[in-house]
């Protein structure tokens, strides 16, 4: 079962790219019916590793064993990561039916959307530290051709700045995998963190964590490598700004990052991130509430959002580990909500100039719901799943004695509250203008893909009810918490 | 049976109900704060025992109880007032309904519960109903969503702050749960943690009460919401909340009296507020806006009561409290009623409705006695408590010179009052009638009906009742029984002596025996129109009342705080907005869109990194 969530999205992308020329509907249902099963997909993987009791679940590719052949591997973490992923794919396509008619090559969209998620479904379960390079270089480069699907003059330099800068980002982490390869003479993430919990030179893993915590940090857009963020994610078709902040720069960046930090060079928790997580969240917010282009302010608010679950990681307490894992669920649901009804605006009047706006609540009234509630969860207010998370990491923060940086994380939470209250008020509330008497509201099949989501940015917070939470996230905590850990509890499982 | 559950509940399924029968929201509204109001009547009677997650002793209980009064209240003002906004606006009355009962529930919740979180929960839920409320009903779009926006900013900030506050305590203390929480700053080394978690919640506090500096929002929000929502939320249960959390940190989550640092902070915030908040009411043109900060000034009382952290003189604060919600809500009723039938609430516009709208002028007219401290209704009797709490306190303060300074601002804040609600009083009631009402309505001015009238004489009916019988009711029932559980032994022993039974009987008299002179001597009087030097006025210049205290405001002194108050230099809100958007400016300077600079950030990044990892 556990190939699958690699290929069905790779062979659904094949098929479109060779089909989808000349059958028009075909990619729609193809792409469709491949989310739906691939959500299914990974609800079926999460209830088989319950049964299972949380021992890993492995899968060798071809037979081989590790360190000779490549091994997938799911645990607590990657099973809350799929489920999150795939979800918000279904959802993604759900509106790009009826968003992507507007564009040209509707079937080339979606032949790069499956590769996306390829990418994004192969990092998360893989168990080789070199297969995880290969499916972040396939995610940045579907994301590059997506993000500049438009053609236009922006668009294209938006993609370009990506495709530079996450080059670096590839150089680093690749000379950091062939350091590792040269000291570990494996590329098995479970071999490597065996070898290195039986003790190396901490020269070596401060090295690592520096070229990981660059090149990661790069795809997460963590300040100061976030500068082709705010102009690359804006950029995309709406669908795939919702995709791009909502769940690739989590799972290429943020997931990737503490999963090689924590379980493989079993750096638990370090200032770096706090500091970092600490300076993102103060950039973000400040340049998101200067912003008058909606899409931008998002793209800024994501700096923002990645600095406050990379600070809680950064803690490495279990109650930090679990506020960063928390907020990185609501906040993708929220700001891939968010995106959606940024698309949903611009569907309708064509403007992304929030001065140009105002009063859209009359005529889209369920944009404009929807949208309260991306924006209420994001800020923190209850009882949104966002306020859970924000409490946690304060928590979290004052437990771990970082005082100034629990403060810090309060004030620009206020900011975070402004910039998102600006957003409704110059959109949704004020007064309508002349120009948009006309704006009808966006069709059924893009509703419902805003109104799922919200639904479940409402409910989030019920993850917490102790019943739930022992199922759900409590194994994901322990996987990071355990640290190198890691390597002999996966390699147990390999037999 | 447990009355916390239908008391949270109700409202809450109310909502849902009107957001599901719109045709029948009223009736559903009406019946369920009603009933609400029903079972917190019983649950005051016969409390529930306290559990890991609620509690109802005494204090929460009689805040509760007047909470759903509010609740009740309002929502039958809002009926006739809210249709005939509905009428000339396109509203949604459905969420407004909605809106309202959550708000109550919300409300109800926040002052039940025994466990940080949940308090945390109800009071943030406030934050967003209270914002979405104002949204509703605007007369000004634009700018009512600018003073909704602030409001949220403001309310949903000092939420934050409040976050931390409790993370620090939990931190401290390791629990959650009110009733095992106490702080004594005595037995910290360095008490720097437990204050920054008292100065947080107190921050929180002061947003909701509307103490300086967070009071900017009041008159904001008082001058665009739908007046029923005025009266509710800030004039109200957000006092009624925020001093009733103040109470506890002050009374069980915190040991205040080992460190008298933190009662002086208090009482200054207090007597600044009162001061400052009568200054700008005196020279207010909007009867809303005036209103509004007669209310933040109400909030300084209260604070400064609190921070006496002496029997008498918090038993003050609670009682001022109560009376203030009463006499605010009142006089925003009032307005309402004012506005539903002239069509505006500007000083410069109104005059000689008294003959008109005698029950509002009636009602207003106690409420404003009330407000400005005259005996004997409950204005007087609070204040009173709240000087002796002052006074006794002095003897073992530290700060004996503040705590006079204290006490000269609050009589003169007093006074004040008094004064800015003799503008009020002849602005609106009496005084000439002006031309604008009579062209804004085509028909007669009236009496507004009964669902609107009632509540403000009820309110105001309170009011005297809670001043005449001060000790044998309120004081009785509310004050003292909530007081007695913790350290202070009550009743409390007043150092003055003033029974408002007798003294109201003096007056009485007094009133009957000028009457019965007037009647015996057969004065002769006369009607007349108004005149000035012989001439009879035109209603074009005639006295607003609006200007009574110009010359107040071109003193030196006066004229420069004025000026600056208008610049909005005292407004935190604007500040915080300065700050914000210079620094988001330098930043996005940096933000040139040029490749080059993005990669040397990265590259230069890395190398800091470098540099950190290896030290």
């Amino acid at each position: 079962m556990l190939p699958l969530v690699v290929v069905i999205p790779i062979g659904i992308a094949f098929l479109i790219s060779f089909l989808g020329k000349y059958y028009k509907k075909l990619s729609d249902i193809l792409a469709t019916v491949a989310c739906i099963s691939l959500a299914i997909l990974s609800f079926l993987i999460f209830y088989e590793l319950r049964t299972m009791n949380y021992e890993p679940l492995v899968y060798k590719i071809g037979g081989w064993l590790p360190s000779i052949g490549i091994s997938m591997v799911v645990d607590g973490l990657t099973a809350v990561m799929l489920i999150v992923v795939n979800v918000i794919a279904l959802i993604s396509v759900l509106f790009s039916v009826s968003y992507m008619e507007k564009y040209t090559d509707k079937w080339k969209y979606y032949a790069l959307f499956m590769m996306m998620l390829t990418s994004m479904n192969g990092l998360i379960v893989t168990g080789d530290i070199f297969n995880m390079y290969v499916f972040l270089e396939l995610g940045t480069i579907s994301s590059c051709v997506l993000i500049a699907f438009g053609t236009e003059q922006d668009e294209l330099e938006a993609s370009f700045k990506y495709m530079v800068l996450g080059t670096v980002a590839s150089t680093f982490i690749l000379l950091g995998i062939a350091i590792l390869y040269s000291y570990y003479s494996t590329l098995n993430m479970s071999d490597i963190s065996l070898a290195v919990s039986k003790g190396s030179s901490t020269i070596v893993i401060t090295f690592l964590t520096l070229l990981f915590v660059v090149g990661f940090g790069l795809k997460a857009a963590i300040v100061p490598f976030h500068a082709w963020l705010p102009d690359a994610h804006p950029s995309a078709p709406a669908p795939i700004s919702a995709m791009l902040s909502g769940v690739l720069i989590k799972s290429l960046g943020v997931y990737a990052l503490v999963r090689i930090l924590f379980n493989v060079l079993g750096v638990v928790g370090s200032n770096i991130l706090i500091i970092l997580g600490v300076i993102s969240m103060v950039v973000g917010g400040f340049l998101a509430i200067y912003q008058k282009d909606l899409k931008r302010m998002l793209a800024y608010s994501t700096v923002s959002q990645v600095g406050y679950i990379v600070f809680a990681f950064g803690l490495g307490t279990p109650l930090g580990i679990f506020a960063g894992l928390f907020h990185l669920i609501n906040h993708a649901f929220a700001k891939f909500l968010l995106f959606l009804n940024a698309g949903a605006v611009v569907y309708a009047t064509d403007e992304r100039n929030m001065e140009n706006l105002g009063g859209l609540r009359e005529k889209m009234p369920v944009t404009a719901a929807t949208s309260l509630v991306g924006s209420m969860s994001i800020s923190g207010v209850p009882p949104f799943g966002g306020f859970w998370s924000k409490l946690f990491i304060i928590l979290a923060a004052v437990q771990a004695k970082e005082f100034t940086a629990a403060v810090i994380a309060i004030l620009i939470s206020i900011i975070t509250l402004s910039y998102y209250l600006k957003l409704q008020k110059q959109t949704f509330y004020g007064k309508l203008s002349e120009r948009w008497q006309d704006v009808k509201e966006v069709p059924l099949t893009m509703c419902i893909a805003m109104i799922i989501p919200a639904v479940i940015c409402a409910g989030l917070g019920l993850l917490l009810l102790p019943q739930i939470k022992i199922v759900f996230l409590d194994p994901a905590v322990g996987v990071l918490a355990n640290g190198l850990e890691y390597g002999s509890i996966v390699l147990q499982n390999i037999k | 049976m447990n009355f916390i559950t239908y008391l949270i509940g109700l409202p809450l399924i109310g909502g849902l109900l009107c957001l599901l029968i719109p045709k029948a929201k009223e009736v559903i509204a009406v019946a369920i704060s009603v009933i609400t109001f029903a079972v917190s009547i019983l649950a005051f009677v016969f409390p529930d025992q306290a559990s890991q997650y609620f509690i109802f002793d005494k204090m929460s209980g009689f805040v509760a109880l007047f909470i759903s009064l509010f609740g009740f209240l309002i929502v039958l003002y809002s009926i006739k007032f809210m249709q005939k906004l509905s009428a000339e606006r396109k509203i949604s009355l459905t969420q407004y309904y909605c809106y309202v009962l959550w708000t109550l529930a919300a409300s109800l919740g926040a002052v039940l519960s025994n466990n940080l979180i949940l308090l945390l929960v109800f009071w943030g839920f406030l934050g967003l109903t209270l914002y979405l409320l104002m949204q509703i009903g605007a007369s000004d779009f634009q700018e009512s969503s600018a003073a909704a926006k602030k409001t949220f900013i403001i309310i949903g900030g000092s939420d934050c702050f409040m976050i931390l506050g409790i993370a620090i305590i939990w931190f401290l203390t390791g629990t959650f749960q009110m009733d095992k929480i106490s702080i004594n700053f005595a037995s910290y080394n360095s008490p720097s943690l437990p204050v920054i978690a008292f100065v947080c919640l107190t921050i929180a506090v002061f947003a909701k009460a509307g103490a300086m500096p967070f009071h900017t929002w009041i008159p904001d929000a008082a001058s665009t919401a739908p007046i029923p929502i005025t009266a509710y939320l800030p004039a109200s249960l957000d006092k009624l909340l925020g001093i009733y959390l103040l109470a506890r940190i002050c009374l069980n989550l915190f040991n205040v009296s080992a460190y008298q640092h933190i009662n002086v902070f208090l009482m200054f915030i207090g007597a600044i507020t009162i001061i400052a908040a009568v200054f700008m009411a005196l020279i207010q043109h909007d009867l809303k806006k005036m209103i509004a900060y007669m209310n933040i000034s109400g909030a300084g009382y209260m604070v400064l009561g609190i921070g006496t952290n002496n029997p008498v003189g918090i038993a003050g604060g609670l009682f001022y409290m109560l009376s203030t919600t009463l006499w605010t809500s009142c006089l925003f009723l009032c307005a309402g009623s004012v506005e539903c039938k002239t069509g505006t609430t500007d000083l410069d516009k109104l005059g000689g409705l008294a003959k008109y709208m005698p029950l509002t002028f009636l009602s207003s007219l106690i409420a404003a006695l009330s407000i400005s401290g005259v005996p004997p209704f409950n204005g007087f009797f609070s204040k009173w408590m709240i000087y002796q709490g002052l006074i006794s306190s002095l003897p073992t303060s530290n700060f004996q010179l503040l705590t006079l300074l204290f006490i000269a601002a609050a009589m003169f804040g007093s006074a004040l009052t008094l004064a800015s609600f003799m503008k009020l009083l002849h602005g609106v009631f009496l005084g000439q009638a002006s031309k604008h009402q009579n062209i804004k309505t085509s028909e007669r001015i009236s009496e507004v009906s009964w669902t609107m009238w009632l509540p403000q004489i009820f309110l105001a009916v309170l009011c005297a009742i809670f001043g005449v019988f001060a000790i044998q009711i309120p004081l009785k029932y509310f004050i003292f029984p909530s007081l007695s559980t913790s350290h202070f032994p009550f009743p409390a022993v007043f150092s003055g002596v003033w029974q408002p039974g007798l003294a109201t009987l003096l007056i009485i008299v007094g009133i009957a025996f000028g009457f019965i002179f007037y009647i015996i001597s057969g004065l002769k009087y006369r009607i007349s129109d108004t005149y000035i030097g012989g001439e009879t006025l035109p209603s074009e210049v005639r006295v607003t009342g609006a200007d009574f205290y110009q010359t107040i405001k071109d003193i030196g002194f006066f004229k420069t705080m004025y000026s600056l108050a208008e610049q909005k230099m005292f407004d935190i809100y604007d500040w915080g907005r300065k700050i914000v958007s210079s620094v988001g400016s330098v930043l996005s300077e940096l933000h040139t869109g040029n490749f080059e600079t993005y990669l040397s950030w990265c590259l230069i990044g890395a190398g800091i990194l470098l540099l950190v990892l290896v030290h």
